[in-house]
């Protein structure tokens, strides 16, 4: 689900960026509240077992495939909502700057898709009701597997809504949802059962771990604060994301502009630049082609730098 | 023997660590530097309209320059850089299914603007890339950090970004041995079961808190009161106002003027 910077415009790269930062100073704040000793340290371990258990496929029963754990349910389980977030996030940075899986820009599309709608959603909203403090096997397996279909689903929905506000693919929207939902589904339905197997294990072993079994870790006054933070992230999203649609419409897109320079350039081109070069291709063809071999001898010269650059270091090196 | 996603794992975090050269010519350039160039790089890029190929390959101007000042080859980033790849063609694939509009003719050839987007989300996809690896080799990930608690990022989340890192590779590596103990005893047999995965991960998660306990009394013993504590090492000085002030004035060029039609014109008078 990881989105890359290739499919992502400024605009809406800019708007996700404002809500996911607005949302990791909230957590920050709310993290600095809560009142369980070793929690710094054990977001940092948690956030690496997220990033191993990942590594670790499990195979799916009839079908020769395999699937694994994402975390943000089961994060949001042991360390809570806001704190499951913070870690989530930085999970996410790590894996774009180091694993290159997701883009730079796309970061704060990948945080809200992801890190935001399996902790701060699905999990309030679904598991915490359904399982509950001191729950049994079958309703902590139950929660973790409708919180992970959900949270899944609604990022699937906000990566179609992204990538098509961006307007870099020509993928029709009802065309990308009916791929993007149903691979979506079978991927929550997997993440559910992983969930659910290491949060019944862990319930069974160590059961004081679980947030939801914290005493007063989640009272009914912090669910209404939630509540009300929700709507208040809601209401300025859907504020910015208008603000946004509106200030792409009053110019023409990217797609509209270019398309009428190409026309007019082959016009131009046809009569008036029959280049010895490429006498059979037209400007844009022909400016490309240049461009490509223009940034081959950048490259060449570029390894040739390289190679002299290292070869005047190794003796100052030697020296020393 | 085939390695596990857990080695491979292991084997690119020890690549980036080994990778970044702070001794390189632009290894001394301010981590806060760095990192407004890649973001004023990635935005200026992007910004750039999808059809526009001839604008956008220039781009390619500040990787292919930057890498040998921090000595790597190219061709390395540029290997690095594929592993993308498939996300991109499977995404950009449908442009040319769905957008038959002729962008151009190559002889008697229409090449639709579809093609031409496919090409575009492509390229756009390797350079973004390339700019993020390129950031993370020269600035190394403990220095980003501290450049992004100068950029006033929340200290909670920087601290959480060292955290995780460093105990990434503790914790593969400890799942690594639990793998290979259950390999040894497994018979052959390479996949895990839904429940055998859910005891295994399970216990990997046990190990975890057993550590993050431990972890937390060593850290108190050493005077932790809630976050972690730098030595300020950056310092913003005249090159670091040069080399942003160079990248954007690049940047500002190859986004709005165009080079391709511009080459094109000073090329056409020398063939007449």
């Amino acid at each position: 689900m990881h989105m890359a910077d290739a499919l992502v415009s400024p605009a809406v790269a800019a708007g996700a960026g404002v809500a996911a930062a607005a949302l990791i100073g909230v957590a920050a704040h709310k993290v600095k509240t809560i009142r369980r000793e070793n929690i710094i340290p054990l977001m940092g371990v948690m956030g690496a077992f997220v990033f191993a258990a990942q590594m670790i496929n499990f195979s799916i029963p009839g079908t020769g495939s395999s699937g694994h754990v994402i975390g943000g349910v089961l994060l949001a389980a042991v360390l809570g909502p806001w704190a499951a977030f913070l870690t989530l996030c930085s999970v996410l940075i790590i894996q774009c700057l180091v694993f290159a899986d997701g883009g730079l820009l796309a970061l704060g599309c990948n945080i809200l898709n992801m890190a935001a709608t399996s902790c701060l959603i699905a999990y309030p909203l679904i598991y915490k009701p359904i399982a509950g403090a001191n729950a049994g096997a079958g309703r902590i397996f139950v929660g973790a597997l409708l919180a992970s279909v959900v949270g899944l689903e609604i990022g699937a929905l906000g990566v179609t809504a992204e990538t098509e506000l961006s307007g870099i693919t020509a993928l029709p929207t009802s065309v990308f949802l009916s791929f993007m939902l149903p691979i979506h589904l079978a991927i929550g339905a997997v993440e559910g059962v992983a969930t659910g197997a290491v949060l019944c294990f862990v319930a069974k072993y160590r059961p004081e771990t679980l947030t939801a079994n914290a005493r007063g870790a989640y009272d009914r006054g912090n669910r209404r604060r939630f509540r009300r933070l929700l709507v208040i992230f809601g209401a300025g999203t859907l504020v910015l994301a208008s603000a946004f649609t509106w200030l792409a419409s009053a110019n023409p897109d990217g797609l509209e502009w270019s398309i009428s320079k190409v026309a007019g350039l082959t016009e131009f081109t046809s009569k008036a630049l029959p280049t010895a070069v490429m006498p059979e291709y037209n400007s844009t063809f022909a400016g490309v082609i240049g461009a490509v071999l223009v940034m081959t001898m950048l490259w060449a010269i570029s390894t040739l730098l390289f190679h002299s650059l290292r070869r005047a270091e190794v003796p100052s090196r030697t020296k020393k | 023997m085939k390695t596990s996603r857990l080695e491979q794992a292991i084997f690119t975090l020890n690549a980036r660590q080994m990778a970044s050269e702070p001794d390189s010519h632009i290894g001394a350039i301010d981590p806060r530097a760095l990192l407004v160039v890649t973001a004023i790089y990635l935005l200026a890029m992007l910004s750039v309209p999808v059809i526009s190929l001839g604008m956008l390959i220039w781009f390619a101007v500040y990787p292919i320059i930057s890498a040998p000042l921090a000595h790597i080859a190219y061709e390395r980033l540029f290997i690095k850089s594929l592993y993308v790849l498939p996300l991109l063609v499977v995404i950009g694939i449908f442009n040319p299914i769905f957008d038959h509009e002729t962008a151009f003719m190559a002889g008697n050839i229409a090449i639709s603007c579809g093609w031409i987007s496919f090409l575009s989300i492509i390229i756009r996809g390797l350079l973004s890339v390339q700019a993020v690896l390129l950031l993370i080799y020269v600035a190394g990930f403990n220095r980003m950090c501290e450049g992004l608690l100068l950029l006033k990022v929340p200290r909670l989340l920087v601290t959480q970004l060292l955290m995780v890192y460093r105990y990434l590779e503790v914790l593969l590596q400890e799942a690594l041995s639990m793998h290979r103990a259950r390999q040894a005893r497994a018979y052959g047999k390479q996949s895990y079961g839904p429940r055998m995965w859910g005891s295994f991960v399970g216990q990997l998660m046990l190990r975890t808190f057993a550590r993050a306990e431990r972890i937390h009394r060593a850290m108190l013993a050493r005077g932790f009161n809630g976050s972690l504590t730098w030595s300020r090492n950056a310092r913003w000085s005249t090159p670091d106002t040069v080399y942003c002030t160079v990248w954007l004035i690049v940047f500002a060029l190859l986004r709005y003027v165009d080079f391709s039609s511009w080459l094109l014109k000073l090329l056409t008078p020398m063939s007449i």
